[in-house]
């Protein structure tokens, strides 16, 4: 498994000795050992040429790009090597089938729904009481079963996620007034982290699904769209509640982050560098966190179980193996 | 595998090349903590991989270069006395 490097500084990513060091404008250089490095986030304002951008497509390295406020840009990839005219076939047959992109849907949102479940029922245990939602959250999975269309199957989602973000208050300690998700600008504190990190999610899994075969454009549950990357969003979905979500609890919880982290002038929409920097190393902390895997029959990171979820994708669309999204069994 | 690599190169003639090129293989592979060493996780492919590119150049009668190798991270303890860096840090 390769090692993802995170960069804040400004300064000037270079090839040098085939391998790839970053220096600052202060001189400081670092070394991003080119041969082990899987992905290079770059946060700060860096200079880079042609030159190292063909050194990484050699090397397939994957960089993604966030502008000056933290939000994500976009991501440099090399050239498409694992390809196969045969799976696109399949995955664009898949999603044209109403009946079978209705299957695939469903199974993501069920273990989305689920994985909800499962942050509330933790909660729950820990002397909040949150029964009620719950039991609101578990017919509405119920529910999911019989949707019909993706539109029906989105709106129930709206519902299940509106019933988990009003739970929130109760579970963060800290003293935040989290109405509702607000997007495009975030309107508080939680709203910014939480874009915060979907964003990082989206990219994680942008970088797995291009390990595997899976055309990135077209999905299931979203509307594969023009401009995005949208089977980005399907995946992210499954496992935003698990890594995405449980870290800003805990962040939260153990004051890790705080208000200070945040810009005040902006309306705490942008993170402050200290933020960002803190929300990272634990966002690597935990993807390189390992679980045991009942089928695989050893330790899988967080971040593999993302791939995995490709390949169980993959399998589906070949007809060989019908897909279940994943579910926390821990 | 979490690997320590340390080298000890004999500077005579064509012991600056050695040593040049050793260092530039190993800091594609792992971090440079100090001098002559380096540490980092590495596959066992890479380990391969960069075992051949170091045989390529080092002396068998003059150099020698030692690999440490520890299953995991976890399993080695580290010290610092005096200067304490964190060079192995993936954020910058």
């Amino acid at each position: 498994m390769g090692e993802t490097f995170y960069i804040f500084k400004d300064g000037d990513l270079k090839r040098k000795d085939n391998s790839i060091v970053i220096t600052s404008l202060e001189g400081d250089k670092k070394n991003l050992k080119a041969e082990v490095a899987d992905e290079i986030y770059l946060f700060g304002e860096v200079n880079l040429n042609t030159k190292l951008l063909n050194f990484i497509s050699q090397k397939g390295i994957i960089l993604h790009v966030f502008n000056y406020y933290g939000f994500y840009s976009g991501s440099y990839y090399p050239r498409e090597t694992n390809i196969s005219g045969y799976l696109l076939v399949q995955q664009v047959r898949n999603y044209d089938d109403e009946e079978k992109r209705l299957r695939i849907a469903k199974e993501i949102l069920k273990a989305s729904s689920y994985n909800i479940y499962r942050n509330l029922r933790y909660y729950n245990g820990r002397g909040i009481n949150l029964e009620e939602q719950m039991k609101n959250i578990d017919s509405l999975i119920k529910k999911l079963d019989y949707g019909k269309s993706i539109n029906e199957l989105m709106g129930l989602e709206g519902n299940i996620r509106k019933i988990y973000y009003s739970t929130w208050n109760s579970i963060v300690k800290q003293d935040i007034n989290f109405e509702k998700r607000v997007k495009r600008p975030p309107d508080n504190m939680i709203n910014s982290l939480i874009s915060f990190v979907n964003s990082l999610i989206y990219t994680t899994v942008l970088s797995e699904i291009y390990k595997t075969q899976l055309n990135p454009t077209i999905s299931f549950l979203h509307e594969p769209g023009t401009k995005r990357f949208s089977l980005c969003l399907d995946i992210a979905e499954i496992f935003k509640p698990l890594i995405g979500e449980r870290m800003i609890f805990s962040l939260l919880n153990k004051n890790q982050i705080t208000e200070d982290d945040f810009d005040r002038e902006s309306n705490f929409i942008y993170l402050k560098e200290s933020g960002k920097r803190k929300i990272l190393m634990e966002y690597d902390k935990r993807l390189e966190q390992t679980i045991a895997h009942k089928d695989l029959g050893r330790d899988v990171s967080y971040r593999y179980l993302i791939r995995l979820e490709c390949y169980k994708l993959i399998k589906d669309i070949i007809g060989e193996k019908e897909y279940t999204g994943f579910k926390i069994w821990w | 595998m979490y690997i320590v690599l340390m080298y000890d190169i004999t500077m005579d003639e064509g012991g600056a090349r050695v040593q040049r090129n050793t260092f530039k293989i190993c800091k594609k592979y792992l971090t440079h903590i100090q001098m002559s060493v380096f540490e980092g996780n590495l596959s066992e492919l890479n380990l391969m991989k960069l075992k051949k590119e170091l045989e390529q150049y080092i002396r068998d009668n003059k150099d020698s270069l030692i690999i440490f190798k520890s299953r995991d991270e976890r399993w080695l303890t580290k010290e610092f006395l005096g200067l304490k860096d964190d060079k192995t840090s993936n954020f910058f």
